[in-house]
């Protein structure tokens, strides 16, 4: 049952997104694109002509798809929260690789602004994992949900996990990284056709990624995490339609200053 | 393959390039793409990257400074792609035919696939050329299309690339 899940994780990643550009268009009293939309563009790309810059670049972008996946079947399965986080890191570490590996300068800037978010958000997602032994007692996932009342004990943890949010899914006031106005998305700029398609899907997977972080505050109770998620979808676009993009080293500082004291307070609570 | 084929005309991505235009036809193209006409209904994102776009709106008679990046713009887009001009100045030269600094609209540098008149275009104008062009989209070949003339840098690595050195060379005057 898990194994389909996770097979079909990429598809629900989909979903999410196809909802959430036909709500941000609701939001903005627009009729949107279709539900499904995000499928009819993997599949439009299957069928664009591929045009590559060279064959580790476009290797590093499926690398990426496929470390994102693992990480994601790892919160599915269960695992050490602390190994998912890395992993992660590592499925970011090869998409900047990537973005450097190619002369475009909007790329390379791109890449510099993926270090800085990498920089501002991990700290975050580390100490939340801490907050969660702290609590639970284990690192495991599957511990962890057998558990609850992490809301009541970690308040402060899951607001700075809420200010990460839209980092990791690219929206606006965090969105340095994609800036398609100003650095034409970034590390995705010299990607075309079926391996830009990889990137898409990664996307996705970041969708499941992140609001799984969000699920796992609710503990045992599935309902109240379904609930949550919905809420912090919710709030995430509400915030994307009503702000504008901050510029990347005021999104580090922001980070740092807000965040990383309210988890910080929060773990020093629960130690104390 | 035939079933990713009909997905073309379901997500078409947009490259939107000025080359030379009085910004009527662009704030047009920005309505179009806004609230009111709305035009992601259709899919459409405006990517802003060639590598990622299947059809290339282009405003303004091409002047003598951007037609290098034209044809360097159009050379990046991936088949299959369709080329509209939005505007008289785009497909004739409009009030500024003639004149000593642009070159009478843009197919003499690239081939186009449809014609919006107007000075400024309305958005629904756009919209249909945009609905046509999808019709349009959906029975090319993925052959690689090629511009009718290469400049500056593209030109000098235009005879390594097998994309470009088939590009026809005319005689400019």
């Amino acid at each position: 049952m898990i194994w389909i899940w996770i097979a079909f994780a990429p598809i629900l990643g989909g979903l999410v997104y196809g909802g959430e550009r036909v709500l941000r268009a609701r939001m903005q009293r627009r009729q949107g694109p279709p539900f499904l939309q995000p499928f009819y563009d993997m599949f439009k790309l299957l069928d664009k002509r591929t045009l590559i810059v060279h064959a580790p670049h476009a290797l590093l972008a499926v690398a990426h798809f496929f470390a994102l996946w693992f990480s994601v079947a790892a919160i599915f399965l269960g695992w050490n929260l602390l190994y998912i986080v890395f992993l992660h890191l590592f499925a970011q570490i090869v998409l900047i690789l990537a973005g450097y590996s190619v002369r475009s300068a909007y790329s390379h800037l791109g890449a510099n602004r993926e270090l800085l978010m990498l920089v501002a958000y991990e700290p975050i997602l580390i100490l939340v994992a801490v907050g969660f032994y702290l609590v639970s007692g284990s690192f495991d996932i599957a511990q962890i949900v057998r558990g609850g009342g992490y809301l009541a004990q970690m308040p402060l943890l899951f607001i700075a996990l809420l200010m990460i949010v839209p980092i990791k899914v690219k929206k606006s006031p965090f969105d340095v990284g994609e800036a398609h106005q100003e650095i034409v998305g970034g590390v995705e700029i010299e990607y075309s056709g079926m391996f830009y398609e990889f990137l898409y899907m990664a996307r996705f997977l970041e969708y499941i990624f992140i609001y799984s972080f969000v699920f796992i505050f609710a503990g045992v109770s599935y309902a109240l995490g379904a609930a949550l998620v919905a809420g912090v979808f919710l709030l995430v676009n509400l915030v994307d339609n009503a702000t504008a993009r901050v510029h990347t080293m005021h999104m580090v500082k922001i980070i740092y200053a807000v965040a990383m004291s309210l988890a910080i307070a929060n773990i020093l609570w629960i130690v104390l | 393959m035939k079933f990713f084929t009909s997905f073309r005309k379901k997500s078409p991505w947009i490259l939107h390039y000025n080359a030379g235009s009085c910004n009527g036809c662009d704030i047009e193209i920005l309505a179009a793409l806004g609230p009111k006409f709305d035009l992601e209904r259709f899919g459409v994102i405006n990517t802003g990257n060639p590598k990622q776009s299947d059809i290339f709106l282009v405003t303004g008679p091409v002047t003598y400074r951007s037609r290098e990046r034209l044809v360097e713009l159009y050379s990046q887009i991936p088949e299959p792609k369709v080329v509209i001009a939005v505007g008289s100045c785009t497909t004739t030269g409009g009030v500024f035919r003639g004149m000593y600094n642009v070159e009478d609209g843009i197919d003499q540098y690239i081939p186009v696939d449809v014609y919006v008149p107007g000075c400024a275009s309305t958005p629904q104008l756009i919209i249909d050329a945009i609905v046509k062009a999808l019709e349009i989209l959906e029975n090319k070949s993925k052959e690689i299309e090629k511009p009718f003339k290469l400049f500056g840098s593209v030109e000098t690595i235009g005879n390594k690339l097998s994309r470009l050195n088939m590009a026809k060379r005319v005689k400019h005057d």
